[in-house]
């Protein structure tokens, strides 16, 4: 059985938040990182205790996933210069990790 | 070479302490893991109360359960896990319990002492195990034999052989569960409570700074007091206190079981190792515990 990287997942929602925080991005930037950070939070609380098959293609996309966009979000200045496809990626990331819970084979 | 009496009283003073930090722990802890669900309430509660588009819901609009329709952490599993530390807690009690009493219609026997509900935890962490628990299985085996191993202390022997097997045998089944709850809160409460903390850190800072220009003075204050405190929260929950606290009672147990093996000089040397750990633990119990009802609501 395989599993979603959490602890990688645990680092990009916590970095949402500090961004919603961070008085150098807009008020609706700030919402944006808020409402996706609290979107993959609810995820992450699935996730800690789902499977998956071995080899689940989309669970190594995710996986994937989730270390690129991490990467750039610990970059505050590029994060900053690049608010808004920063914000599009977390986008694109919690409706790929939506997914991922059709998928589970078995959850706490 | 010493009398049985003798040896029997080495015992006394450091498992009476280390029943008594058990206890303590096992408090704190049980604290701790039944909070979980209420946390998680609390957090959407919050959520709510500081976004007026948002509604009150069991289910959202996709369908999902919200933590005020449906347990976040299942409660069967979260029972488990407090009687699993239950179990140890009878475990460090019966060690007490040998240490210092020499009668033996004092003992209970193992079924009466445990009630079926801990004797068959093995058998609950199994059918957990097949409802899709992902690390109840890692607990079956160390509860089986904890269980095994309460049920073999009687004063059946002299005292002090007695307890150097019983906390021979109880070594490695108590380690096994300590060290499965330690990665129990490392990879799945940690995560939970940091990301909470932030969160609700991150949602009191921006609702205030939205709707700072509509509010009293008062008003300003009472929400910056919230904002205080979710920091305190956010700094805590970084700490790993619940994890530490396993951690440090794990150390103590090692050197009571190296000093319940130890013959010669090498007793003495145990001894105050394990003396010294049990003051350790002692002091961290305080800070810890601090730390963990920082992360309960």
């Amino acid at each position: 059985m395989m599993k979603v990287d959490t602890t990688t997942l645990a680092d990009i929602i916590n970095q949402c938040f500090g961004y919603a925080t961070d008085g150098r991005f807009s008020v609706i930037q700030q919402t944006a990182f808020l409402a996706d950070g609290k979107r993959l939070r609810g995820l992450l609380l699935n996730l800690l205790s789902a499977q998956f098959d071995d080899g689940t293609q989309s669970v190594i996309d995710a996986n994937n996933q989730l270390d690129a966009v991490n990467t750039k979000l610990s970059d505050s200045a590029v994060t900053l210069a690049n608010a808004a496809q920063r914000i599009q990626d977390v986008a694109d990331l919690v409706a790929n990790v939506d997914k991922l819970l059709n998928v589970a084979v078995s959850f706490l | 070479m010493l009398s049985s009496g003798c040896v029997a009283n080495r015992y006394e003073a450091p498992v009476s302490t280390f029943r008594d930090k058990t206890q303590q722990t096992i408090g704190v802890l049980s604290d701790f893991y039944s909070s979980r669900n209420s946390y998680e309430i609390d957090l959407y509660l919050q959520g709510v109360a500081a976004d007026r588009s948002l509604p009150v819901e069991t289910v959202d609009a996709k369908g999902a359960p919200t933590p005020l329709g449906g347990s976040v952490f299942s409660p069967a599993s979260i029972k488990a896990r407090l009687d699993a530390l239950n179990l140890v807690g009878i475990y460090a009690g019966r060690l007490y319990d040998l240490a210092n009493t020499d009668s033996p219609s004092k003992f209970q026997s193992a079924s009466t002492l445990l009630g079926s509900n801990l004797s068959s935890l093995d058998q609950t962490f199994q059918k957990l195990q097949g409802a899709s628990d992902p690390t109840a299985n890692k607990y079956v085996g160390p509860i089986a034999n904890l269980v095994g191993a309460i049920g073999q202390m009687f004063l059946e022997q002299k005292r002090d052989q007695l307890i150097s097997k019983a906390i021979k045998e109880g070594a490695q089944p108590v380690d096994n569960i300590l060290s499965q709850m330690r990665d129990d809160m490392d990879k799945v409460f940690s995560l939970e409570v940091i990301t909470g903390a932030n969160e609700r850190l991150a949602t009191l800072v921006l609702s205030y700074n939205k709707e700072r220009d509509k509010l009293t003075y008062e008003q300003r204050t009472a929400r910056l007091s919230e904002i205080k405190a979710a920091t305190a929260e956010a700094v805590a929950s970084v700490g790993s206190a619940p994890s530490n606290l396993i951690a440090s009672m794990m150390e103590t147990h090692k050197a009571l079981v190296q000093f319940a093996q130890s013959s010669g000089k090498a007793r003495i040397t145990n001894l105050a190792a394990l003396n010294s750990a049990l003051e350790q633990w002692t002091t961290e119990i305080q800070s810890l515990a601090t730390q963990v009802k920082a992360l309960i609501h």
